[in-house]
């Protein structure tokens, strides 16, 4: 059924070759695209080092006088207490990639669960109850929201987590619950249900493949939206608890701009700024290459 | 004719309502805004008071305001350091028995309450001594949710009994009575050589029983005193104080009030000398929260007059800081005092962790002194001050401030002096290692300035062999929240700041009084017989030599015992603008200083 449902959406060109192959194809072609998408790995390298303790490791220690300006010694110079603003911003990568993935996957799972069984049942409650319950969720003003969870939660290092993901997988649900609204209607559906397959089959194993483009673009704007609330909430003191971000130098910038020191400042600001910056353009290119429309 | 009667009544009846806005008018106008040529002064205080209550003025922005608008017996003298108390509703200082018991104090006659609708007839009656016998009832009366009973719990004969059996004001207290209409005594239980310098806080302000019953609870923000000014307007930003017209003539005598003119020649008092205060005609108090918000409306020449120096502009604004030097281009526009705080910064282990204090084992016991000696050890006391208050601070051994005359400048500074090595050694020596060190739960509140204490902390411990994952952070919604946790005994370390209520050791070592453990003020619930003892004996004693040894060598005791981490005291860095006469101070002298400020050039 799988290879039926792959040439049922790659019939939509006329051509022989998946949607996949045409994106990568396409993709490749998008010059702006491929820098971002080599900015968004060497982003990802600098993460990974720092999981592997190759370097920012000492993000926490205090090993230089106050306020030292940027030297050999101290790249971008240090804070107030004399820690090493170069290993804290390294430091900060790991903290983005690591709430921008968890929220993305998150975040479009679930997005992707409730997406499809409203898109599948629609029009019947369980849709209504889909949509009643996005609804609510999109009424309430998201620092609102996270705040709510924190304090639910008692101060979790996870409640930043669960309030993205809590809020997030709406958007993708909604576009995945219209894509599976037109994909039921096709053949390859109908044709499932005549052979007796099951309900929660003919959704998980061939409706949703068949939305992973929507998927896989809404992924990368999670990801990115996730690193912007991340520096937010961190910024206003409900983000990362213990550990450093982007939005705690930030925030911690704020006392130091004042006093004439900017560092912290601008190391935050520049290297989450280059990361928004890629990853929203891989986004954009991918969802142009993703585009079924446009895939020749 | 109905219709015609009703049609008058209307226009009759929308005149009636009019009359009165009408009348609001000039007075509403005058509260919104300073009129030119006034003798205006826009302070400014970081927070603002959330009741102008004595009895809940727990707060120094409460207590700068009460002072200004309710009498007290005593006060401290507007410019004499060390600070000596004088008296202010008193006639004189108190007649104290031989045995330190019984206090007769004589209240001024002729001092009236400012004019309110509380009163019958509109107008402010006499201030008498059943006023202060009342007001300092009112603190062990649980309906009033006072803030300073602490002051006279166990102290005053019959008062706590008077508590206990229902705060029933139509029965006297045998401890505090008012003897005749301007007499006032006040026996003791055991001598209180603190009492008078409790009478001089706004805790003790002096309140009409009209206005707490005519208001109720919104008696908070309708305060009815006798002091040099009353309270026009109130908000969340702004107070606005106008002087009482009916405040008695008392004119300065600069010599009385400890003036030094090679000291404060500079800030032009002398000016005031033979004049009756208050001098303003109109006092604002904004109350700003932001340091840098503080400091952009003081630097704009045209909002307030008065601002601390942030620790983000101090190498901005200062030539120097020892001695705290202004740059030309500031101490031209603006005079400047920079002052000790009367009081420190400490962090007191909680002795009831066995992990960290008290153990039943004499072994684990000989190791957790060890233990916190090593912490002790591991911080850095000098990159504090230079980190958060720019070198400004005064760092000191035990809790002994330098603001007290107690003060002991000859004790030894092993305990503030860093030494990491040391640490580690001593650490080795009870066989501390990175495995068995045990977990240490730092409290803080939300903020990126907490979090920077935090990390600094973890780092020094980091240095002296504590593993990073074994200092773990935990963060308290609010302030309010994390003292709860320090009066619970939840939290291992309690890192705090603690200004003194008086100019008296005894205020400090109070913190390490064994009955005094949580909830009480001992937070670290250190419990020391021999400290106990003399904290007992030392509580009785008047100011003596003998005292001062006694205080001493209980703050050897806490230094000995590794029981805190501290100390450190700050300076604060205070700016108003040239035209402003004053000596703002507020320490012990609170927002007394108000009443003495003038202005030379009004505004045009």
């Amino acid at each position: 059924m799988s290879t039926m449902n792959t040439s049922a959406v790659s019939g939509i060109d006329g051509h022989g070759d998946s949607l996949w192959l045409k994106a990568a194809r396409k993709f490749k072609r998008d010059r702006v695209g491929m820098w971002a998408l080599f900015g968004v790995f060497i982003y990802a390298v600098i993460a990974l080092g720092v999981v592997f303790g190759f370097w920012g490791g000492a993000w926490a220690d205090v090993t230089g006088p106050k306020w030292a300006p940027v030297s050999a010694e101290y790249w971008f110079g240090t804070n107030i207490i004399g820690q090493d603003i170069f290993a804290r911003a390294l430091y900060s990568t790991r903290t983005a990639f690591e709430v921008g993935l968890l929220v993305a996957i998150g975040a479009t799972a679930l997005g992707a669960v409730f997406g499809a069984v409203a898109g599948f049942f629609s029009g019947t409650w369980i849709d209504e109850i889909i949509i009643w319950v996005m609804g609510v969720l999109d009424s309430v003003p998201f620092i609102l929201l996270v705040a709510a969870i924190a304090y639910s939660l008692g101060g979790s290092p996870w409640a930043m987590h669960i309030a993205m993901i809590a809020t997030f997988w709406i958007g993708t649900a909604r576009l995945v619950r219209g894509e599976v609204i037109k994909l039921k209607t096709l053949e390859y559906v109908e044709a499932a249900h005549a052979i007796g397959l099951g309900k929660v089959k003919i959704i998980f194993r061939h409706i949703l493949p068949n939305t992973f483009h929507i998927l896989l673009v809404q992924a990368t704007i999670s990801f990115v939206a996730a690193i912007k609330s991340e520096v937010i909430l961190s910024f206003l003191g409900l983000g990362v608890k213990d550990g450093m971000s982007w939005g705690l130098m930030i925030s911690e910038s704020t006392f130091e701009v004042l006093a004439g020191f900017f560092n912290n400042f601008i190391a935050a600001s520049v290297l989450m700024f280059g990361l928004v910056m890629a990853f929203n353009m891989f986004s954009d290119a991918l969802q142009d290459a993703l585009d079924p429309r446009s895939v020749k | 004719m109905v219709r015609a009667v009703a049609t008058c009544q209307t226009w009759v009846s929308l005149a009636l309502l009019l009359v009165p806005l009408v009348a609001c008018s000039p007075g509403e106008n005058a509260v919104a805004k300073a009129v030119p040529g006034q003798k205006a002064f826009r302070y400014s205080l970081d927070s603002a008071p959330t009741s102008l209550d004595p009895v809940r003025a727990s707060t120094l922005y409460a207590n700068q305001i009460v002072v200004n608008l309710y009498d007290t017996l005593y006060a401290y003298k507007y410019l004499q350091r060390p600070y000596e108390l004088k008296p202010l509703l008193a006639e004189a200082m108190p007649d104290i028995s031989a045995d330190g018991l019984v206090y007769t104090i004589r209240l001024k006659q002729g001092v009236h309450f400012i004019d309110d609708i509380a009163f019958p007839d509109g107008r402010g009656r006499e201030v008498i001594a059943d006023d202060f016998v009342y007001s300092l009832q009112r603190h062990f009366d649980p309906a009033t949710r006072p803030g300073g009973t602490w002051l006279w719990q166990g102290r005053i004969e019959g008062l706590d009994d008077w508590k206990k059996t229902g705060s029933d004001y139509a029965q006297p207290v045998s401890g505090l009575r008012a003897l005749d209409r301007y007499t006032v005594q006040i026996k003791l239980t055991k001598p209180y050589p603190q009492l008078v310098d409790t009478l001089a806080q706004g805790f003790s302000g002096i309140v009409p029983h009209e206005a707490v019953e005519h208001y109720g609870r919104e008696f908070s923000v309708n305060p009815v005193g006798s002091g040099p000014f009353h309270l026009v307007s109130y908000d969340t930003t702004k107070a606005v104080l106008l002087p009482n017209p009916a405040f008695r003539q008392e004119p300065v005598d600069l010599v009385f009030e400890g003036y030094n003119s090679d000291t404060q020649g500079q800030y032009g008092i002398d000016i005031i000398e033979g004049r009756s205060p208050p001098f303003l005609d109109r006092l604002e108090i904004a109350f700003i929260k932001e340091g840098s918000a503080r400091w952009s409306s003081f630097t704009k020449d045209n909002e307030i007059q008065y601002a601390g120096l942030p620790n983000e502009q101090v190498n901005r604004v200062l030539a120097s800081t020892v001695p705290v030097i202004l740059k030309p281009e500031y101490a031209e526009r603006y005079h400047m005092r920079s002052a000790l705080e009367a009081g420190f910064v400490f962090s007191a282990f909680n002795m009831d962790f066995p992990e960290f204090g008290y153990n039943e084992n004499p072994v684990r016991e000989q190791r957790n002194h060890a233990l916190r000696c090593a912490i002790i050890k591991g911080f850095d006391w000098r990159s504090r001050n230079d980190s958060w208050y720019s070198n400004l601070g005064v760092i000191f051994p035990g809790v002994i401030p330098p603001a007290v005359p107690e003060y002991d400048t000859t004790l030894s500074a092993a305990s503030v002096s860093y030494d990491p090595e040391g640490a580690r050694t001593l650490l080795a020596a009870n066989n501390w290692n990175a495995e068995n060190l045990p977990v240490l739960v730092y409290g803080t509140t939300p903020g990126p300035t907490s979090r920077l204490f935090y990390e600094q902390f973890r780092a020094w411990m980091k240095r002296i062999g504590y593993p990073p994952e074994n200092i773990q952070l935990k963060t308290y919604a609010t302030f309010g929240d994390i003292a709860k946790a320090w009066r619970n005994s939840e939290l291992p370390l309690i890192s705090k700041g603690w200004g003194l209520d008086y100019p008296d050791a005894e205020n400090t070592l109070q913190l390490f009084y064994g009955p005094n453990g949580s909830p009480g003020s001992n937070d670290g619930n250190y419990n020391n017989p021999e400290y106990d003892d003399m904290f007992r004996q030392a509580s009785v004693m008047q100011p003596s030599p003998e005292r001062t040894a006694l205080y001493r060598h209980m703050n050897r005791l806490i230094i000995n015992d590794c029981a805190a981490i501290t100390g450190l005291s700050r300076r604060g860095i205070a700016l108003w603008h040239k035209n402003v006469i004053a000596l703002p101070d507020r320490n012990f002298v609170g927002g007394r200083f108000l009443k003495y400020v003038d202005i030379v050039q009004p505004e045009s």
